[in-house]
């Protein structure tokens, strides 16, 4: 059950005032002045078109922002393109903004919106990345569709990948995710999804959800979370997704060790269950994904591989209390011919399994595990991209794959010495 | 004459005989309780490796990198280690217990001494493995934050930070246990002042490129390139 005092009183009497809804859009901001109004008006606009009869509302959980945020939300017209008199809502679709009181962040966020959902007994909850400027109308269906037509508690996202664009997902989340928990889901990461109220209710009732590791990371936790419980996972095609200017990013260094973070904290959480799985079962997917995907700016190759043999021979001690002689001496290899750098499938799926059992059994201080793996992850993308950058995108799919498979193969013997530690 | 010299050595000996029977008592009174004492802490030896090797103490000094350091200076492991330094406490203490029962004179101080020492022993060797400790996580830190702030030579930053924890936790050992407490003391100040001006001046002087490269990228002027923002996620 929802925890009213999440909820300010000016809030209740809004959401007392909104009544039941059928879908709600959470949009959790925090300064995104420069892209939110789009990314409102899109969520209008896929309601009244997908949805012309479903009661609705937009609900905005801000952090705290000091740029005109929730006020761009709250002023957000649908637009003035003349779209919506081609699709007219048969009902009103409320907009709610909020500042909310706690930690901030995207965690946070999410149990304010969580807790609206269960008390507004929303029928289906969508969440929108208010950064993402290549939202479009159709995302609310997609998203929400497999929900209200009861075939899913949380559908996540799935966005066409070149071998440039987010390698942290493609060589690392998606493969070691897929081979733990079981299930072929493209987007650990979600940046946005939809879900159904019972999965909302069960995460509002978990304390875990803002408190942690989890915090920092709290999609992929969600994700985990659905895959353990039993909730029906489910994918929509939602295609390209590309990321305003917004606020600064965070530093890679920063990233990877957020993102590592939450998933051995996910890792550590679920083994009750990972370690059971066997081969990943397929996650039905709903739509097709179309638009070529956007190589993006392209990353020095050289130099990266470079930097992977500087870094290897650097860190060759701290690698040894990790490592396996076998592995360790296949990472060494590799970096010794830095121009024609290889770092194969299975010596990298080797590498990560290694580097979760380390991070298990706390052979250092876990903050060092998994900032160690940095330079190799580094590496590894190097050297897919040295193969990958030019090919066709079936042959980066098949690549993909590839890897996912060979983390699956990989997968028992760490499981085995997973129980042993 | 000859009576005389003869009631020297027949007093000579009755001397000799009285200071036997007056030592010999005390004599093995010492080797009893050096005796006895050996196998007290030959028993304490061997209690504490099993108390050790249970607890998995091996394992804990290998995870906080107490191992690594006493293989390189080709010392047994920290158990069988821990285990020696209790034997040779406990069997020292016996032995000037025992040297105490003789009653020399000029040995009466040393049990005293030898127990206030003990104290001041052990803190120095708590001392010392927290240096060890300190300097190998310091190293640590240093090294992969170097290696992933694309820090130049990143080995040779961590080495000296852990030359100098360790430089630190020595000198603050041997001033512990008083010994040279006034040279140890000026030697260390004379060397770690003369490191860190060398450093300063080597990075600042004759390291002005490699110091002005690290200012740069920690501190650029330019935005950053099309080509730094690859995103990962």
């Amino acid at each position: 059950m929802a925890d009213e005092s999440l909820l300010s009183d000016d809030l209740l009497r809004q959401l007392m005032a909104t009544g039941h809804v059928d879908i709600l859009v959470g949009v959790p901001t925090l300064n995104n002045a420069s892209t939110v109004v789009d990314v409102v008006r899109m969520a209008q606009r896929g309601i009244a078109k997908y949805f012309p009869r479903a009661r609705a509302l937009i609900f905005n959980a801000d952090s705290g922002s000091d740029d005109g945020t929730p006020a761009l939300v709250r002023d957000a017209t649908t637009d003035d393109t003349g779209t919506v008199s081609a699709s007219r809502p048969l009902r009103t679709t409320n907009r709610i903004t909020t500042p909310y009181h706690g930690l901030p962040g995207k965690s946070s966020a999410m149990r304010v919106i969580f807790a609206v959902a269960d008390l507004l007994s929303a029928d289906a909850v969508v969440t929108l990345d208010p950064n993402v400027t290549s939202v479009t109308p159709e995302w609310i269906p997609a998203l929400a569709g497999p929900v209200r037509d009861g075939n899913a508690d949380l559908v996540a996202p799935r966005y066409p990948r070149t071998a440039t664009d987010g390698p942290l997902v493609t060589q690392l989340v998606r493969p070691l995710v897929r081979a733990a928990y079981g299930w072929t889901l493209s987007e650990p990461l979600m940046g946005e999804f939809g879900c159904s109220s019972r999965f909302a209710t069960h995460c509002l009732d978990l304390p875990s959800l803002g408190a942690g590791t989890t915090s920092d990371a709290v999609d992929l936790w969600m994700a985990a979370e659905a895959l353990v419980k039993g909730f029906r996972p489910a994918q929509a095609a939602l295609g390209l997704r590309l990321l305003g200017p917004g606020r600064k990013r965070p530093a890679l260094p920063d990233v990877f060790q957020q993102v590592m973070d939450a998933v051995c904290a996910c890792l550590e959480l679920h083994d009750g269950y990972w370690l059971g799985r066997g081969a990943a079962e397929a996650v039905p997917c709903f739509g097709t994904l179309n638009g070529a995907a956007e190589p993006g700016p392209r990353p020095d190759v050289t130099a990266m591989a470079e930097a992977f043999a500087r870094d290897v021979a650097a860190l060759h001690p701290v690698l040894q209390t990790i490592l396996t002689e076998p592995t360790l001496a296949g990472v060494t290899a590799a970096a010794a011919t830095p121009a024609r750098l290889v770092y194969d499938d299975d010596l990298w799926a080797a590498t990560v399994f290694e580097f979760l059992l380390a991070y298990h059994r706390a052979v250092m201080t876990r903050e060092h595990v998994t900032q160690t793996l940095l330079p190799l992850y580094l590496g590894r993308t190097a050297a897919f991209l040295m193969q990958h950058a030019s090919s066709d995108p079936a042959s980066v799919d098949a690549a993909f794959e590839s890897l996912c498979l060979a983390f699956e193969r990989a997968k028992p013997s760490a499981a085995a010495l997973w129980t042993k530690a | 004459m000859t009576q005389m010299v003869a009631e020297a050595v027949r007093q000579a000996s009755v001397n000799f005989m009285d200071t036997v029977a007056m030592l010999l008592p005390r004599i093995l009174i010492t080797a009893s309780v050096v005796a006895v004492g050996w196998v007290i802490a030959w028993a304490l030896k061997w209690a504490v490796r099993w108390i050790l090797i249970w607890s998995r103490f091996n394992h804990g000094c290998e995870r906080i990198g107490v191992s690594a350091v006493l293989k390189t200076a080709d010392l047994p492991p920290a158990d069988h280690l821990v285990s020696l330094i209790v034997f040779w406490l406990v069997w020292v203490g016996f032995l000037l217990s025992g040297v105490d029962v003789l009653g020399f004179t000029a040995l009466e101080g040393m049990v005293r001494s030898f127990a206030l020492f003990v104290p001041r022993l052990l803190v120095a060797i708590v001392i010392l493995v927290l240096g060890v400790v300190c300097a190998n996580f310091a190293w640590r830190a240093t090294l992969i934050a170097a290696v992933n702030a694309r820090v130049p030579s990143p080995r040779v930053v961590s080495g000296c930070v852990r030359a100098l924890v360790l430089i630190l936790a020595g000198a603050m050992a041997l001033d512990q246990i008083a010994l040279a407490r006034t040279i140890v003391l000026t030697a260390f100040a004379i060397a770690f002042g003369a490191v860190m001006l060398g450093l300063a001046i080597a990075f600042g002087v004759g390291g002005g490129g490699i110091a002005r490269r690290i200012l740069d990228h920690w501190f650029p002027e330019h935005p950053p390139t099309e080509q730094e923002e690859f995103r990962h996620l």
